[in-house]
């Protein structure tokens, strides 16, 4: 997946090199032939000049993006060494604190509670990386067969309220006519989910989430998932389902991620035959997420 | 009774800390990110005996405030805590100004026992300057040791070259100090991690090297090519305190 992408940029970069050297060659073979003639000379002057030029461009051009993408990468590990090792030595300390320790009753519940949320997110972190893995794997076709998004509108909703510990009325669904979409339903359950937990992780303490779903042209269902949370600066809406990515900024930290969620949500709606964007009206004033998948006919 | 701030923003982790730390005596102060922290240190540093202080922090990660106490002159024993684990890592909290650093997940005995040789420690280096203060008025010439251009203060953490002030950390500190009480004796990385830090585990004796690094800085005219600290290879470092005029 990382791999061949950049193979193949790789592969480009070198026969666009190779191309510019054998036209420079040319040139310069042309110039020796033809220098008696001025005008000719100029021309072709300029184009070699050009070529150098748009050569150095380019050139830079993928470098910066090479080294953005390792940049990501690295934080992309970081971000999961942390999300991984962190409820591990939680876990670790709780268990190690139960065993050396006379803890009470209430506590002794407490700490079962605490290991119980940490394993969660572990969990919940295992999942989104072997999910990418699997999605980026062209091999693998997703497992159709009609599904009531209905339901699981309903499921995923009912797993956030318990995960994330809401009231029934700070997150909201509106159903629209029912309707079934040909999918794979851990898929499609999968990016429903990051959708419905995103707009909850990004809410802050005042969480108000409302989920609707709506026909579109008689052919697509579309899901929105609105929040009245952080919002997203424009230049930002189209960056974030990358791989790896985070919107940088004091958020990013605060709120807990390793940035495969969005990128699950985008690639489970190209492989559905759908898409996957997101609106804000800018920062502080919310944002909506949406998802739009085809019709089961 | 020992005061503990623990700068973690993992509640989870932070109440367990509190928890274990509370059970073995300490008065325990929670605070969820490195600017609260350097608030609370920055007025009042005598508020708190010793620091936990996570890397991973919303704001101002770990490494800068350690940097930022011990530029402005705080050195509050301070132990790191991290996920990560990488040895440019480890080496990064050594040389923001650390005493001890510990990877998550972590052995709770393991940092209980830490937390205690480096209240230890502070304990021994206070108590010894306390003696010097009430026996003899004037400090004994072991507190400053003078060489060549330079001199150590161990009771006042620094070092002075020609004009310059450094200000030393603690550790910085104890490692020149054992390093001039051997003068011209070669000594080893795992003695000094034994005797300076009091481990006694295969650790990976390495993160001396960064001390020496900065040690030299300090009091080398020419950092790259020692004449006080020199490295003995395969084994450790050799303290001179007054080489021979090189040509």
């Amino acid at each position: 997946m990382v791999v061949a992408g950049r193979r193949k940029s790789i592969a480009f970069f070198i026969a666009l090199g190779a191309g510019l050297i054998s036209v420079i060659l040319l040139l310069y073979i042309g110039w020796v032939l033809l220098n008696w003639r001025s005008g000719i000379l100029l021309f072709l002057g300029i184009l070699l000049l050009a070529m150098i030029i748009a050569g150095v461009v380019l050139n830079t051009t993928f470098l910066v993006r090479e080294i953005r993408r390792n940049e990501q990468h690295d934080a992309f590990i970081n971000a999961v060494t942390h999300e991984l090792k962190t409820p591990v030595a939680a876990i670790r300390l709780y268990l190690e604190t139960l065993q050396t320790r006379a803890v009470d009753e209430p506590k002794r519940k407490e700490f079962y509670r605490i290991m119980l949320d940490e394993s969660d997110r572990l969990l919940t972190t295992i999942e989104q990386v072997l999910r990418t893995g699997r999605l980026g794997a062209a091999s693998r076709r997703p497992n159709l067969a009609p599904i009531d998004l209905g339901g699981v509108v309903t499921e995923c909703m009912a797993r956030a309220r318990t995960l994330y510990n809401i009231r029934p009325e700070s997150l909201e669904y509106r159903p629209g006519p029912p309707v079934a979409i040909l999918g794979d339903m851990d898929e499609v359950r999968a990016a429903i989910s990051n959708l419905i937990e995103n707009a909850v992780k990004y809410s802050g303490s005042d969480i108000k989430v409302t989920v609707d779903t709506a026909l579109v042209d008689g052919k697509y269902v579309s899901l929105r998932v609105s929040d009245q949370g952080a919002g997203i600066p424009s230049n930002e809406l189209k960056r974030i389902f990358k791989r790896f990515y985070r919107a940088p900024g004091s958020l990013a930290t605060r709120v807990k991620g390793i940035g495969l969620g969005l990128y699950i949500v985008r690639s489970v709606a190209k492989r559905h035959g759908g898409r996957a964007w997101a609106e804000s009206e800018g920062p502080g004033r919310g944002s909506t997420f949406v998802l739009q998948l085809p019709i089961a006919k | 009774m020992s005061r503990v701030l623990v700068v973690e923003d993992e509640q989870h982790l932070a109440e367990g800390l509190r928890f274990n730390l509370e059970a073995e005596g300490y008065q325990v102060h929670l605070v969820e990110t490195g600017e609260a922290a350097l608030e609370l240190l920055m007025s009042d540093a005598q508020a708190f005996d010793v620091v936990i202080l996570d890397v991973m922090l919303p704001g101002k990660d770990g490494f800068a405030v350690i940097s930022e106490l011990r530029q402005a002159g705080k050195f509050i024993p301070t132990l790191m805590l991290t996920a990560r684990g990488h040895p440019e890592d480890v080496l990064k909290g050594f040389a923001a100004g650390a005493d001890d650093y510990l990877t998550k997940p972590f052995d709770l005995s393991i940092l209980i026992a830490r937390l205690g040789g480096l209240l230890r420690r502070h304990e021994w280096l206070r108590a010894s300057l306390n003696h010097e203060n009430t026996v003899a008025a004037p400090p004994k010439p072991k507190e400053t040791f003078t060489f060549g251009d330079k001199s150590v203060h161990f009771d006042l953490l620094e070092l002075r070259v020609r004009e310059q002030t450094f200000p030393l950390t603690l550790m910085e500190a104890n490692v020149l100090r054992y390093l001039i009480e051997h003068e011209g004796k070669p000594v080893s990385r795992k003695m000094m991690l034994e005797q300076v830090w009091g481990l006694h585990e295969d650790t990976d004796t390495r993160a001396i090297d960064n001390f020496i690094v900065r040690l030299r800085r300090y009091i080398e005219d020419d950092p790259t090519r020692p004449r006080h600290l020199l490295t003995v290879r395969g084994l450790g470092y050799r303290f001179v305190a007054s080489p021979a005029k090189a040509g």
